[in-house]
């Protein structure tokens, strides 16, 4: 440092290091960048972080938080379905494609939350045998690929889950690099084994929200009107959406935030398409009410839901049920310090790791490596899930018990406030203090 | 043969009715009075012959497996659409999305179809008497696809296998294809193949293949990558 002076050391705030990080790597690679995880934006999103409970006091009584009954049990799809989904608890696993996680992988989180009385989702590569017959409850989705769809294993399903699009990367497909296009993938998807597979942005045979109506009705002849259809959405208009598919006829609707995970994507759309989750519950709930269907479909809510907090704050603002992916993958062992020396080799370490996309995650999760793969015993693994989800769900039934409800689904607006201005304007919540809205006059 | 009228009859009903008839062994069962109602006769999952009289809307014959549908009038959109096996056969033309997606047996379209025929096919044959609309075969994974026509532009964009033949005009290929004449052998399955159904071809077939340069991304391609990624 001798000789220099500290005033010509001025970094660029908009070429910052990982800004010309960035193009060095772009200019090596000659396309945009993969990665896994979901999004790494700087600066933070609007969040659940931004409200408050403001449990009872004198105004309201709660219940014996250790004691006292507070259900947990959540009914999803009765609105056409003959055969509406019971779950024991509002924490639902996400769809994550065999392909994108490993077999142990699936088979953990099947069981663990059979164990726990959740479900769990397919994903983009057709229905591996051993998760339907370690689910409990089994939600089948139908994806624009159409990878291994089975009218067998469409029946074979409880739920039938339309995907239009996912938070991390709304309006694209899904991708999976060839390192894990392995002989057994690819045979199950009916591909190449090797190549970098692109899942197209929309479905083979229909399109907008009319052909989505005929559609629905398909998939209700097909399982002859037993299970509930959802229909997931990635958020991005989501107010309208969200009645364009409750007017389509469907039981239930998925809305999944742009803190929603991905195994492998352009990094520019998880950083940069759609609107976070806070945003997007609000907008579903209003979309709901004002077609008068709020209560009869049911919604659930995902994207970088973390705890029984989120989940408890996103039901308190209309959801009926949370997904959860990114955080069973955690509770899996993702980012957990253990082979370090392999987080090493991909460049990166626990905690900070997002390179599912490479195929070689050091705890056998995001893997086809038999190797690897070994690294997740199964039963451990899915001893995890269960414990996790159990504890989001006690975090659940604390907030709900503080806020003197007797079912987790009671949670309601009034049971929150906005910390920030920002979070006030979103959510409609007073921030906390006053009576403020921004947006809404006195009288309103 | 039994029949199930579907004058004032839901698609629900209908559906139904098809399917109490299967269950009790009918072989042959005639669908009459269709009136384009879309989803019909979808999943059934029975060796049956199922005659659909008049056009019929969309997804006709959708997800079955191992049913022999005949549709004596045009099919609307996703006919055939995921099937796994058995036959399909449109004696008019089609709607977009002629055998979407399908995993295996045979779809054959007298007429003409519309745009995204055997979109994303993943095994099994779609036969087509007449021309064929914009991006036929586009991400096709596996099977055939005979064109006895013409075929609009984007032909088989951004295939990863499988193979189309074409006897009339090629508006314009899809990215990353290879295109040569069929070879006498495979002429030869092509002719069987269309007697088998009665449909008349010409003699000469162009073959498109994938160029499988998008298999893997690679900058040395990289006008290919740009129009497809």
């Amino acid at each position: 440092m001798e000789g220099r002076v500290l005033s010509t050391l001025r970094p660029s705030q908009i070429y910052r290091p990982d800004v010309m990080e960035d193009i060095h790597l772009k200019a090596d690679l000659g396309r945009y960048r993969f990665r896994g995880f979901g999004t790494l934006r700087p600066r933070p999103l609007p969040s659940f972080d931004d409200l408050t409970f403001i449990t009872c006091s004198l105004t309201r009584i709660p219940l014996e938080g250790y004691r006292e009954r507070c259900s947990t049990k959540t009914v999803l799809g009765a609105r056409f379905a003959k055969r509406p989904i019971e779950l024991d608890i509002p924490v639902m696993i996400t769809g994550m494609s065999w392909g994108a996680l490993s077999y142990n992988a699936k088979v953990a989180l099947a069981r663990g939350a059979r164990r726990v009385g959740s479900s769990t989702t397919t994903g983009d590569g057709g229905m591996l045998p051993a998760e339907r017959e370690h689910s409990r409850v089994l939600v089948y989705e139908v994806l624009p690929s159409r990878y291994g769809l089975s009218i067998h294993d469409l029946r074979a399903a409880d739920a039938i889950e339309l995907t239009v699009g996912q938070g991390a990367k709304p309006a694209t497909g899904g991708v999976l690099l060839g390192s894990k296009v392995s002989p057994e993938i690819a045979a199950a998807r009916e591909l190449p084994a090797g190549v970098d597979q692109r899942s197209p942005a929309r479905h083979p045979d229909w399109l907008g929200p009319d052909d989505m109506i005929i559609k629905i009705e398909e998939l209700r002849e097909a399982t002859e009107w037993q299970v509930p259809i959802f229909v997931k959405l990635g958020a991005t208009r989501v107010y309208d959406d969200v009645k364009l598919a409750a007017k389509a006829g469907a039981d239930v609707i998925v809305v999944d935030g742009m803190e929603g995970g991905t195994a492998a994507s352009p990094e520019i759309l998880q950083d940069h398409t759609g609107i976070p989750t806070l945003a997007a519950v609000c907008e579903a709930r209003r979309g709901l009410q004002d077609l008068g269907l709020y209560g009869q479909v049911q919604l659930i809510i995902a994207g970088g839901i973390r705890s029984g907090v989120d989940a408890a704050k996103a039901m308190a603002l209309g959801a009926d049920a949370v997904y959860i992916g990114t955080a069973a993958l955690i509770a899996l062992n993702c980012n957990r310090p253990l082979f370090i020396e392999d987080y090493a080799a991909l460049g990166t370490e626990p905690y900070a790791c997002h390179h599912c996309h490479t195929g070689r995650c050091p705890v056998g999760i995001t893997t086809q490596d038999p190797e690897l793969m070994k690294r997740l015993p199964i039963e451990e693994a899915a001893d995890r899930v269960a414990n996790f989800m159990h504890a989001m769900t006690l975090e659940i039934q604390m907030l709900a018990r503080a806020c003197g409800k007797a079912d987790v689904h009671h949670l309601e607006p009034e049971d929150l406030r906005a910390l920030t201005l920002e979070a006030a304007a979103i959510t409609g919540l007073p921030l906390v203090g006053t009576n403020y809205v921004p947006g809404r006059r006195a009288g309103d | 043969m039994t029949t199930v009228d579907c004058a004032s009859r839901s698609v629900r009903e209908i559906n139904e009715a098809i399917r109490r008839l299967v269950k009790d062994g009918a072989s042959e069962i005639l669908v009459a009075n269709p009136g384009a109602r879309h989803n019909l006769a979808v999943a059934v999952l029975t060796d049956v012959a199922i005659t659909i009289d008049g056009p019929v809307g969309y997804y006709a014959g959708g997800m079955s497996d191992g049913a022999r549908l005949t549709i004596r009038g045009s099919a609307g959109w996703g006919v055939a659409e995921g099937m796994l096996s058995g036959t399909v056969v449109v004696e008019g033309n089609a709607g977009n999305g002629a055998a979407a997606s399908i995993r295996g047996g045979t779809v054959v379209v007298r007429g003409d179809a519309a745009a995204r025929a055997g979109i994303a096919m993943k095994g099994g044959l779609l036969v087509i008497g007449g021309d064929t609309g914009y991006m036929t075969g586009f991400m096709m994974q596996r099977g055939r696809i005979i064109v006895c026509g013409n075929a609009e532009p984007a032909l088989a964009d951004s295939m990863y296998e499988g193979t189309i033949f074409v006897g009339g005009e090629i508006a314009e290929l899809g990215n990353d294809t290879v295109v040569s004449d069929a070879t006498p052998g495979e002429r030869a399955e092509i002719r069987t193949a269309l007697s088998r159904y009665g449909v008349k071809g010409p003699d000469a077939f162009r073959k498109i293949v994938s160029g499988r340069k998008l298999w893997n991304y690679d900058k040395k391609d990289l006008d290919v990558w740009k129009a497809a990624f």
